[in-house]
């Protein structure tokens, strides 16, 4: 699995491109079908098409949300079910979706709750939606134990009470200021799926297949391949009794498809074609070739950087801070200051990407919230030698050598370019580096690096393969960043289960992830909570977070108290700044770049899809709150 | 006596492979750096579904029991066996957690048995046919362009080949669909129809890469028992070219050719991984690379072990059937 530095394989995509190059020498453009049908049988121009996130199903006849190999983001998840609580993209805050308003309080250790439920809501079949539904699925999962969700839900809820059809009261086992989190999205979606009770109360929960499930949002099934490669959604005739007829409004397609096209260039091709309209990520280089081949197709930007850059997760390089030489500050920090993060940006998407100085994500709120709020601390803070290593030019520096390699449409003006490719970085400066690991009792043989025991200094850094590109092709600019440098870095690229499995048990020195959890509200809880020291475990055993098995008492000490103020606290944004100064001083991981995503849409029959210039919603196609989206989405006469 | 001494050594040395297999496919997952509750526990967290340590504790703990980790590796290796033994049973997939692997094989085995076997036997039958023709008749010009064909297909890494053939075939000129994804009710003539069409593309990728091998194969075989004294003797004989070809040049070139068609067939139960990825084809291929990935053991077991069953059985075949079509083997 160890291979030296080298790009990572594109081959599928430049025969993909050769191909179509050719191919647009026979065809103007891909010809939009009129009053065509879709291989379901349904109106193409009432019909979105959705790409599914995890290709195709293997086991379609099943969509039972509690049995934990059973995938249901093939239209399940986004259009048909609806959790408590859900996200608001745009504006980074949770909002109520079955639950009527946020929860109430009701005493001051925060652990019984009141919760009032949306009314008028009817399942798919008919029957009313009730506070009977919520209380029986809490119910239903405390007592079945072999709903290996079971454990983790007791864990925190102690029980749920009916008060009225549409009122209930929640206990949980401890204070839980964030009940929300627990029991609702913050990104993606979450485990709790309310059942309807008439359906389910006749059925053992772990082995029911829930197919075809009887739904509580706007659309309900209507068909599917028995080989799990689409599923046909369908726009309930009662739609004003669902979550997003009440939110919303009318949805406007009568159908969503969601299919699967297995590889990229695959699904490059089927959106080519117009027989997709919103595709999940691709690679910078497939959405080039996409572009060219159908007009219609658009990015989240209109010109650079082409990719939404808000995605709640930030990519860096992370360590295992329990292995020497990387249990040292210095030592992470030399490693920093050796790497030149414009290189870094160009070699790993064309410099489409927004840096991070910060160990949470620059989305737009969060940038608001705590990057550009720090800068003024980030320009003085300095290491223990006095040297300040912040360079709030970094943004107007790789602005510069993009305009001059002939990158179109690059802003001139400072403050637009920060906005959009981030607050600063850290310098690159090698001679810092150098002083830093020499004091460390690092030497330089050559062009060479040794470590302090005298033998050579190799870096592996563990990276995924052929999944997150963003997070693969980091990791062999870094390790370029370090050759150079003259540290004998490589990339060991690693499957999900191996990859995951060396993170969780620490079986790694350097890894390009991303940190166990992501977010996107102010409230830097979900992020910054997986650094309590109390998440550590020895090496060999899997850890929940903290993977980097990082300690700092002082951080700990504030990561307890965010834990006991709610997400509304006026202390929390405070705290979070101090939390994020405590994470630079240290630096366990070497923050990067947010994620850019690129997420492009076919508007040949729909139009009205969230974009940069339209930002009601962040393109996030594959999470829970899809369906909001979906809804917005308008067909295209024109 | 002696025959029925030689079937039992066989089927003997048939039990012990495949027991040695299956040993191999329980232990090789297991010493794998692949935890399948920690990729399933790493795709909950990167869903966005918040655990504090406890929480997360107790899921890592009930996913492992509910897999069937618990116990020494000894104990959980008597119970596969027992299990294997006396019920045929894999277990649930890990990945796909409850839904039991056979069920997963069971729909996966006729996509994969349909696809690769009329592909196998349409490039085995062609290029047989080609190979012994060019073999035979070397200088004509129909023996150059199909050989040259063969030879100019057969190096093309798969990958790409299967791709062209999409972009020709699904874009450029769609008649074919870009992935495979059937309609109609079981067994009508709609999904049998649907199926044919699906299964189109990848069915020609694959004969169009076989084929050559077939050609080269058996031309080398050809021309080389066309200098043979047994052939000359039958030309001076007097006999013609059909009846030397068919009856003294075909069943000693081809020999060769059924003992490799039939481990073919045998490893068809491995699937066509690459084939099946890039068409979406939902076969044990797709399957088995599931399996990989997400550190699925007992997905993994029950594919291999079928494969391994299905190639010892099919070695086990030709040995038992090989006197039958080779008379110096008899006379041995």
């Amino acid at each position: 699995m160890t291979e030296t530095i080298r790009k990572p394989r594109r081959g599928g995509i430049a025969v993909l491109g050769a191909a179509l190059f050719m191919a647009s020498t026979m065809l103007t453009a891909a010809p939009a079908f009129s009053q065509e049908m879709t291989d379901v049988g349904t109106p193409r121009d009432q019909t979105l098409i959705v790409d599914m996130l995890n290709a195709r199903v293997s086991n379609p006849g099943t969509m039972n949300p509690y049995q934990q190999g059973v995938t249901i983001n093939h239209g399940y998840h986004q259009m048909a079910s609806a959790l408590m609580w859900d996200i608001d993209t745009a504006s980074g805050k949770q909002i109520p979706d079955l639950a009527a308003a946020m929860p109430e309080p009701l005493n001051k250790e925060y652990t019984k709750f009141r919760v009032k439920l949306r009314e008028g809501l009817n399942w798919s079949d008919g029957k009313p939606f009730t506070a009977d539904d919520v209380v029986f699925t809490a119910d239903m999962i405390a007592k079945t134990d072999s709903i290996a969700y079971s454990a983790a839900f007791k864990a925190a809820i102690k029980g749920f009470t009916k008060i009225d059809d549409h009122t209930i009261e929640i206990e949980t086992t401890k204070p839980t200021p964030r009940l929300t989190l627990v029991l609702g999205s913050l990104i993606y979606g979450n485990p709790f799926h309310v059942v309807p009770k008439h359906i389910w109360e006749k059925e053992d929960p772990a082995t029911f297949t829930n197919f075809p499930p009887v739904t509580i949002s706007a659309y309900k099934y209507k068909s599917s391949d028995p080989n799990g490669s689409w599923f046909l959604w369908e726009k309930r005739d009662d739609w004003k009794n669902s979550d997003i007829g009440q939110i919303v409004g009318e949805p406007k397609a009568q159908y969503v498809l969601f299919r699967s096209y297995g590889t990229e260039e695959k699904r490059v091709l089927a959106m080519a074609q117009n027989q997709m309209d919103i595709l999940t990520d691709i690679s910078p280089e497939s959405l080039d070739i996409l572009q060219k081949q159908n007009p219609k197709v658009k990015a989240w930007f209109g010109g650079f950087p082409y990719a939404n850059l808000d995605d709640p997760c930030e990519r860096g390089i992370h360590f295992n801070t329990s292995k020497p030489p990387y249990d040292k500050a210095e030592t992470r920090w030399a490693l920093a200051l050796a790497m030149n993060l414009q290189q870094a940006s160009i070699a790993t998407f064309s410099g489409m990407l927004r840096a991070s100085p910060l160990a949470l994500p620059p989305t737009k709120v969060l940038m608001d919230t705590y990057h550009k709020p720090m800068v003024p601390w980030l320009k003085e803070f300095a290491l223990a030698d006095g040297y300040k290593p912040f360079d709030p030019d970094y943004a107007i520096k790789i602005g510069e050598q993009l305009r001059s390699e002939g990158v179109e449409a690059i802003p001139t003006d400072p403050d637009q370019l920060r906005d959009l490719l981030g607050v600063g970085w850290w310098k690159f400066d090698p001679e810092q580096a150098t002083k830093m690991l020499e004091a460390q009792g690092f030497k330089k043989q050559g062009d060479k690096w040794m470590t302090p025991e005298g033998k050579p200094w190799v870096i592996n850094i563990l990276a995924p393969a052929d999944f997150e590109v963003q997070s693969q092709r980091l990791a062999f600019a870094a390790a370029n960043e370090w050759a150079a440098f003259g540290i004998d870095a490589k990339v060991q690229q690693m499957q999900g289960g191996p990859f995951f499995t060396a993170e969780n048990t620490g079986d790694y020195e350097v890894g390009s992830y991303w940190g166990a959890s992501c977010g996107i509200v102010p409230d830097p809880f979900v992020r910054l909570e997986g650094w309590h020291k109390d998440y550590v475990r020895p090496n060999g055993t899997a850890a929940s977070s903290n993977q980097g098995r990082y300690v700092d008492d002082v951080l700990s000490a504030k990561i307890d108290t965010l834990r006991s103020i709610p997400a509304d606290d006026p202390q929390v944004v405070p705290l979070g700044t101090e939390m994020l100064k405590d994470l630079v001083k240290g630096l366990p991981s070497i923050e990067m770049f947010g994620t850019s995503k690129f997420v492009p849409v076919n508007e040949t029959y729909w139009k009205n899809y969230p974009s940069a210039d339209n930002y009601y919603e962040g393109p996030w196609w594959w999470w829970s709150n899809f369906k909001f989206i979906a809804a917005k989405i308008e067909p295209n006469k024109g | 006596m002696r025959l029925l001494g030689q079937i039992a050594t066989r089927l003997i040395s048939y039990v012990l492979v495949i027991a040695f297999g299956l040993t191999v496919v329980f232990f090789v997952p297991r010493f794998a750096p692949n935890d399948p509750v920690e990729a399933m526990l790493a795709q909950v967290s990167s869903q966005g579904a918040y655990m504090d340590a406890a929480q997360a504790d107790a899921l890592r703990a009930s996913l492992t029991d509910a897999f069937g980790l618990k116990g020494s590796m000894l104990t959980q290796y008597w119970n596969f066996i027992k299990r294997i033994v006396l019920t045929g049973d894999f277990g649930p997939s890990l990945a796909m957690y409850p839904t039991p692997v056979s069920q997963l094989i069971a729909q996966a085995l006729p996509w994969t048995f349909g696809l690769l076997l009329s592909s196998t036997l349409i490039a085995w039958v062609l290029g047989n046919f080609v190979g012994l023709w060019a073999g035979w008749r070397p200088n004509r010009a129909s023996s150059r362009i199909m050989e040259g064909l063969a030879i100019i297909v057969y190096p093309i890494p798969y990958y790409i080949l299967a791709l062209v053939l999409s972009i020709l075939f699904s874009y450029i000129w769609p008649i074919f669909p870009l992935t495979a994804s059937v309609h109609g009710a079981p067994w009508s003539f709609a999904f049998i129809r649907s199926v044919i069409w699906n299964s189109f593309l990848p069915a020609l990728s694959i004969v169009l890469v076989v084929f050559g091998w077939w050609v080269i194969s058996v031309k080398a075989q050809t021309t080389q028992l066309a200098e043979e004294e047994f052939v000359r003797y039958s030309r001076l004989k007097g006999l013609g070219d059909g009846r030397i070809l068919t009856r003294y040049i075909l069943p000693n070139a081809i020999l060769p050719q059924i003992t490799f068609l039939a481990l073919q067939i045998g490893l068809m139960f491995n699937g066509a991984i690459v084939t099946e990825i890039l068409f979406e084809y939902p076969g044990l291929g797709h399957l088995i690379y599931t399996a990989v990935i997400q550190g699925d053991y007992n997905l993994l077991m029950g594919t291999i072990s079928l494969s391994i069953v299905a190639v010892a059985t099919a070695t086990m075949i030709i040995d038992l059937t090989y006197p039958l079509l080779d008379p110096r083997i008899r006379a041995r």
